[in-house]
């Protein structure tokens, strides 16, 4: 693969992935939310995908196919199947139709109206852009120019934590948040060794599925996954 | 090959397996195979200890153990004397230990995570001197201080005093701990490097600003450590509620440690200072010598007197440590390297006689289940030989002769009397109050040692937990016996230490005084012309002491009859032991003359039956001397803490949203002011 080649690659898989995370920004449908997350998660592989083939690392490439597997499969279908559960939980009784678009598979209201979100997201970015100069600066190759992708996917990521309002709006902000990581660590260090993301994923998938127990046992003990209503378990 | 990286090894290596020993064994034989085991940490410590004070010196790097730095290790006379010194308590205390846990059962130091924890601390009491860099030494002192918590809420359990002890003592050692890296960590970035080496030769060129904030900022958290007021608030609680082979362990070697840093970096790394370093240490020093001892003469709690007396000793020592940079500062290098030895020498004897107290004391506590001296007394004839060890090492305490602690105060207030030739107006004014101050204590210390051993082993028991005392085991005896016999050839013949002594002191710059010297039965001093000969001032005292007992009883067989008859009881029937004189009794002269100083706080509640006022129903009266400086010192810090807490609540509403937010604009706040401080 040439040079040019490899940049340009770089480049769209990197475009992909953070314009990914400003698109869940924009909907409000969970299950668009997860096909956006899987959507990233392929971007991501790609990216690790990518760097292996141009530094010929054949642990990078099987990185990149764990990833891939876990980041655009496993992990959107296990939220998908939560997602489910809570949709068939509701509609006992009720006509499917009519719940499906009801509030618990929709992010009604956040915390933050779309158009703000959308405009915080640029400003994250160009903040992500402004912090990540020195880093640049340090070695420009492709990859390093990447970079600035990563922790700007890192800080919406975190937005998405703090403005969105159902359970599993913010698992997916938190897997937003670890992707963004992954992509930093990938850019800036031309690859993470397997084991390192071996534990990494591993963490991540425990995580989400303790999450999605969480979510539907929270559902059923307050009838919703609104975490505003919370606000009662502090000591 | 020399001894030292060999004698260090085996005893990390016996560490090591000494706390895998404690985790794995069963209970029964636990005990002792920790025992043994950390007896072998002290013995081959020590011996590394005793071959750095013979001359031999020993450095190495060991690059991979720690990620970044590297492990940096470097012995010398000064390390050694240390080393020396916790290698032999951290023995004899550990065959103590055995027997002490033996009748404990699976709780309190006998149980899995104390033994475990135990060879750990043993090592780290003898490592801690051996560290030459930065990160080592921290990284040992952390390991001390974690491991000594534990050992401390070993009885938590049993008693919820310790829990509160426990915190007490975590947060103070933390504190200081805080306080150690900032200061290290302002000298290593000036110095340029991180090893003791690149301290030293970096001292040089820095500012004596940086020089005082470094000075400043390690002496301060190394005098928590040894307890110097004000910052000993956790003494007197944690040594009390500590396990008392525990408490014999924190009071004779890891205090010491702060006095091993304070003399490190003061004078061995910055290479001495100006004269206000040494005023300050001095005046903490004095302050903690006077005031602790106070507060042992008013301790009714027997080991809450020990720990005081910790206190003051620590106190003396500093006291000495701090005259020693004063006069370097004035340019008599012998002067210094005297007050230097004096306060080395007495380190040694404390060590010695205050673990061999707190093991007394401890055979006590285990014998009566008290450690209440008004509920003590009538041991000497129930415990004959814990009392006669318990004699030996207060005789030890109390600064005359022929303790062991007579010797080194007495060197002490040579090198404080004739540092007035040192010329200056502050020297002028400083030394006769710091020997005014020695004095004085030395004074306090005898008052209190009578107390503890006359209200609290003489005269009748005074509840029913001394009357059933019984004899401790036999190991715990063979452990304080080692101690004892330590006591004793320290009083007979210090001079067996005298070359060692001078190594030490050498070690940090100063010409050798050889204080103890003269074939180990003099301490003569070349420079100020003084002689003492310790074992003749003892055969002495025996003769004399042995023809008065021998008169005495001559007269008395002399008078023909003798008969027994009840006391005279004025009527009001038989005295009971609620009568005797107990140690607050005691106490109460001293009470009245510190009056102003120690603030007590006195309670009379007079009952009046209901017929009449005249005839009382009930009188109660309470006495306490509380911590004055404590009060005063900690309880606003405390109260304000408390209520930035109970403010920051608000910040806590509950819901996850702001708390996650908390977090976001932290960080984004944080990369901006990266972004525009750029």
């Amino acid at each position: 693969m040439s040079e040019s080649l490899f940049t340009q690659l770089l480049d769209l898989a990197c475009g992909a992935f953070l314009l990914a995370a400003v698109v869940v920004l924009w909907r409000r449908e969970l299950a668009a939310i997860v096909r956006l997350f899987a959507l990233q998660g392929l971007a991501l592989a790609a990216i690790a995908l990518l760097l292996g083939l141009h530094e010929d690392r054949w642990d990078l490439i099987v990185v990149a196919a764990g990833i891939g597997a876990l980041r655009a499969g496993l992990l959107p279908y296990l939220i998908r199947r939560a997602l489910a559960t809570l949709v068939t939980d509701r509609a006992q009784g009720q006509d499917q139709a009519a719940y499906t678009h009801s509030e618990e598979v929709r992010e009604t209201q956040p915390l933050v109206n779309v158009a703000a979100s959308l405009l915080t997201a640029a400003a994250l970015t160009l903040l992500a852009y402004a912090v990540a100069r020195p880093l640049v600066e340090l070695d420009p190759t492709p990859a390093t120019r990447a970079l600035p992708v990563g922790l700007a996917v890192v800080l919406i990521g975190f937005f998405v934590l703090v403005t969105r309002r159902r359970a599993l709006a913010q698992v997916v902000g938190f897997l937003l948040l670890d992707n963004g990581i992954t992509a930093t660590a990938f850019l800036a260090a031309s690859g993470v060794p397997l084991i390192v993301e071996l534990g990494v994923s591993f963490d991540v998938l425990l995580a989400v599925l303790v999450l999605q127990l969480l979510t539907v046992r929270v559902r059923e003990a307050f009838g919703t996954t609104d975490i505003d209503d919370l606000r009662e378990l502090h000591d | 090959m020399s001894l030292i990286p060999a004698a260090l090894a085996t005893a990390t290596g016996l560490g090591v397996a000494g706390a895998a020993a404690g985790l794995v064994l069963p209970q029964r034989v636990r005990g002792a195979v920790v025992g043994v085991l950390t007896a072998g940490v002290g013995v081959a410590g020590g011996a590394s200890g005793v071959a750095a004070l013979g001359g031999s010196r020993w450095s190495a790097e060991v690059p991979g153990l720690l990620p970044l730095a590297g492990t940096h290790f470097a012995v010398d006379a000064l390390s050694g004397l240390f080393m020396a010194v916790a290698g032999a308590v951290v023995a004899a205390v550990a065959v103590y230990g055995v027997g002490y846990v033996a009748g404990h059962g699976a709780h309190g130091l006998g149980s899995r995570g104390a033994q475990a924890v135990l060879p750990l601390f043993a090592l780290s009491l003898l490592l801690v001197p051996a560290a030459a860099s930065v990160s080592t030494f921290l990284l040992l002192w952390e390991l001390m201080a974690l491991t000594s918590l534990l050992l401390v809420l070993a009885e938590h359990r049993a008693r919820p005093a310790v829990r509160e002890a426990a915190v007490w003592y975590a947060v103070m050692t933390h504190l200081g701990l805080v306080l150690l890296l900032a200061g290290f960590m302002v000298y290593a970035a000036q110095a340029g490097g991180e090893t003791f080496a690149a301290l030293r030769s970096g001292s040089g060129a820095m500012s004596p600003a940086v020089r005082g904030l470094v000075f400043v900022l390690t002496a301060v958290a190394f005098s928590s450590k040894a307890g110097l007021v004000p910052l000993h608030a956790w003494l007197p609680r944690a040594h009390p509620e500590a396990p008392s082979a525990v408490s014999a362990l924190m009071s004779a070697a890891m205090v010491n440690l702060g006095v091993y840093g304070l003399v490190r970096v003061g004078f061995d790394l910055l290479g001495g200072g100006p004269a206000w370093w040494w005023l300050l240490a001095m005046a903490m020093g004095g302050l903690s010598a006077v005031y602790g001892i106070l507060q042992a003469a008013m301790a009714s709690d027997l080991k809450r007197l020990l720990a005081y007396s910790t206190s003051e000793n620590m106190g003396l020592v500093v006291l000495g440590v701090g005259a020693a940079g004063l006069f370097d500062h004035a340019g008599n290098k012998a002067l210094a390297g005297l007050a230097l030895a004096a306060a080395l020498l007495h380190v040694v004897n404390h060590s010695a006689f205050k673990a061999l107290l707190f093991c007394a004391a401890g055979s006590v506590l285990r014998a009566t289940g008290e450690r209440n001296l008004d509920l003590l007394g009538g041991l000497r004839a129930r415990m004959p030989l814990t009392t006669g060890l318990f004699a030996l090492g207060a005789l030890g305490a109390v600064a005359l002769p022929p303790g062991n602690g007579f010797i080194s105060e007495w060197l002490l207030l040579q090198s404080m009397i004739h540092g007035l030739a040192v010329p200056g107006v502050t020297t002028a004014i400083v030394l006769p109050v710091a020997v005014a101050v020695i004095a004085l204590s030395s004074g306090l210390a005898a008052a209190v040692f009578v107390k503890a051993l006359g209200v609290g082993f003489f005269a009748r028991p005074r509840a029913e937990g001394a009357a059933a005392a019984r004899e401790s085991p036999l190991l715990m005896l063979a452990g304080m016996g080692l101690l004892a016999a330590l006591c004793a050839a320290l009083a007979l013949v210090p001079g067996l230490l005298g070359d060692g002594l001078d190594r030490a002191v050498e070690a940090v710059g100063y010409p050798g005084t050889r204080p103890v010297s003269g074939g180990g039965l003099q301490v003569r001093l070349d420079e100020v012309s003084a002689v003492l000969s310790p074992l003749w001032v003892v055969a002495t005292l025996t003769v004399a002491l042995g023809a008065v007992t021998a008169t005495v009883r001559w007269a008395g067989r002399r008078r023909q009859r003798r008969t027994r008859a009840r006391l005279w009881d004025c009527g009001g029937g038989a005295p009971t032991p609620r009568m005797a004189y107990t140690a607050t009794s005691f106490a109460e002269p001293l009470q009245r003359v510190f009056d102003d100083v120690l603030a007590p706080e006195q309670d009379v509640d007079v009952t009046p039956v209901r017929e009449s006022a005249y005839l009382v129903e009930r009188v109660k009266f309470r006495n306490r001397v509380p911590d004055r400086i404590e009060h005063r010192l900690y309880r606003p810090v405390l109260d304000f803490l408390a209520a930035a807490g109970q403010s920051a609540r608000r910040l806590a509403g509950g819901s996850v949203h702001a708390y996650l937010g908390y977090g976001f604009f932290g960080l984004v706040t944080l990369l901006v002011v990266l972004v525009v401080g750029w």
